[in-house]
């Protein structure tokens, strides 16, 4: 089943760990987003392969925004 | 139904008879109310060897509806409780109201709330919740102080049926008052599990750490370095459970409302062998920041452990209250001044460690010194602030910065926020003002916390354990 990662809150996109194709496992790093002057880790929810990392660095993401999507 | 070969009665695994053997020690208990069809049975025994009172509602009897008997039933198991300073655990599988019996049920079910509501603050109260919980049975578990959901738990007002002729919406029971929902969204259970087994499982140690506290052994505690657990980078976001593991003794933490408002991360866990309470933000979800939901969350956790003389430990790592226009309408001011309350109230020993950066608001409401905390460390690189130094100094600076040329306004940024750490930001001067009691090597920070509540006399909270 596929699954959307989407944003937690106001950030913007400080850098982008995985790319498209990637296989992930639980926990790893997708992206790194910047808010209240912090690097919080966005991580894979699932493992799987990304299909889709919906944002590139500077980007501003808002609160349910999409960043990555996981098949 | 017996058992044709062995003779022995084969109970079906729904009764409450099954139920409370799965739930008490060995299997054994006495029963304190009569065993017929009033729909729920309730007994004494043990469970990890900490005397409790459960109550097992019936789903063999009309649908595990409670009617007036049953209610008293319930009620008998609550004055038992307050009588034996017992926990009391109540295992949930019921549709609600006897239609049947009219008011005379809902007169039975409003005495249910007023006795649990007598005994809140007083006896540890644990609901754990096997199957559907509707209406009056609904509220039941909600009142206690904590709400265990097995698989096939479900929890709702109004069941599918009467949301759909009303709102038109089709929802089936799981959607509605699942694992799902009320684990993640809402907020109404704080241990969700994969087996109905677990879930008394997990009720036995929460009875055991909450009826059965222990006395610390400081002798006991090894050191662990902490500040390992932290990444390099003082700006990177991590996750604070592993931090929170490693604090309290080894295997013991038990998380509540782990999915729920997961930017603060509340728990009871033992500490040299006590039952400690843990409140910690969590910088992996929402930057740690404090918002409605992790307030409530917290507030409600620390109104808890004061009522049962729990003493609490608070890991400070917050930047602030969260911003937005969701948050101020769903009202931030108003639930996040239920954690201000819950501190400023709160009597139980409690200790805050800031273990790298407190801010503003969030600064005072993380158990600060002005809140009344029994002591606060701080780590050697902890920074307390009104808020971080650039962008302080970007607010006292405004019209300076504004005449600086853009390429040298990063420079003069850090000049102004270096000279601002000296006036106002760093450990040294928290220390200074008396806001920070203590800076404590990461190493050894176990123990120093451990101390101040070896050395400080237990007491607990008057009041009541409302569910904020």
């Amino acid at each position: 089943m596929a699954q959307t990662i989407r944003a937690e809150m106001v950030a913007s996109v400080h850098s982008i760990i995985m790319a498209k194709g990637d296989s992930v496992v639980v926990g790893d790093t997708l992206v790194i987003l910047e808010s209240m002057k912090m690097e919080i880790p966005v991580l894979a929810e699932q493992d799987g392969t990304i299909s889709e990392i919906s944002v590139a660095v500077g980007d501003v993401v808002r609160e349910g925004d999409i960043i990555a999507i996981i098949m | 139904m017996s058992s044709a070969t062995s003779g022995v009665i084969e109970l079906d695994p729904r009764s409450p008879r099954a139920r409370l053997m799965n739930l008490f020690d060995g299997g054994e208990f006495t029963t304190i109310t009569p065993e017929d069809d009033r729909g729920v049975l309730a007994a004494v025994g043990r469970a990890n060897g900490t005397n409790v009172v459960a109550f097992c509602t019936d789903p063999t009897v009309q649908g595990g509806a409670m009617g007036n008997d049953g209610c008293r039933a319930i009620i008998t198991a609550y004055d038992r409780a307050l009588a034996d300073s017992s926990p009391v655990i109540g295992i949930w599988h019921s549709g609600g109201a006897r239609l049947r019996e009219g008011v005379l049920s809902l007169d039975g079910v409003g005495r249910v709330f007023a006795a649990m509501t007598r005994a809140s603050g007083k006896v540890p109260q644990i609901s754990v919740v096997v199957g559907p919980a509707a209406g009056g049975a609904a509220y039941g578990p909600a009142l206690t102080d904590i709400v265990i959901m097995a698989p096939a738990g479900r929890i709702f007002v109004t069941g599918p049926e009467v949301v759909r002729s009303v709102t038109g919406e089709d929802v089936n029971m799981e959607t509605l008052g699942g694992a799902e929902p009320h684990g993640r969204r809402s907020g109404v259970v704080h241990i969700t599990t994969d087996s109905e087994q677990e879930a008394l499982d997990r009720a036995r140690g929460l009875a055991s750490l909450l009826g059965h506290q222990g006395s610390l052994d400081i002798d006991s505690i090894a050191d662990v370095d902490l500040g390992a657990l932290m990444p390099e980078s003082a700006r990177r976001a991590y996750d604070v459970h592993p931090i929170v593991e490693a604090f309290v003794d080894e295997d013991t933490f038990v998380e509540l409302h782990e999915r729920w408002a997961p930017n603060i991360v509340v728990g009871l866990g033992r500490l040299g062998g006590r039952t400690t309470g843990i409140v910690a933000n969590n910088p992996m979800r929402l930057g740690g920041c404090l918002d409605s939901s992790s307030a409530e969350k917290a507030a409600r956790f620390v109104r808890m452990c004061d009522a049962f003389a729990v003493p609490l430990v608070v890991l400070v790592d917050v930047p602030g209250y969260l911003p937005g226009l969701g948050q101020e309408w769903e009202g931030v001011v108003r639930r996040g001044a239920k954690l201000l309350h819950a501190f400023a109230e709160c009597v139980v020993p409690r200790v805050t460690v800031v273990t790298r950066k407190s801010y503003g608001g969030a600064y005072v409401a993380m158990n600060s010194s002005s809140l009344g905390a029994t002591r606060v460390f701080a780590w050697p690189d902890a920074e307390v602030a009104v808020m971080g130094s650039v962008a302080a100094i970007r607010i006292l600076h405004r019209r300076r910065l504004a005449e600086v040329p853009d390429d040298a306004r990063a420079q003069v940024e850090l000049e102004l926020a270096a000279e601002h750490e000296v006036i106002s930001g760093g450990v040294a001067r928290a220390v200074e003002i008396g806001v920070v009691d203590e800076v404590v090597d990461p190493k050894v920070t176990r123990r120093a916390v451990a101390r101040v509540l070896l050395d400080t006399p237990g007491v607990r909270g008057q009041h009541g354990n409302i569910p904020l």
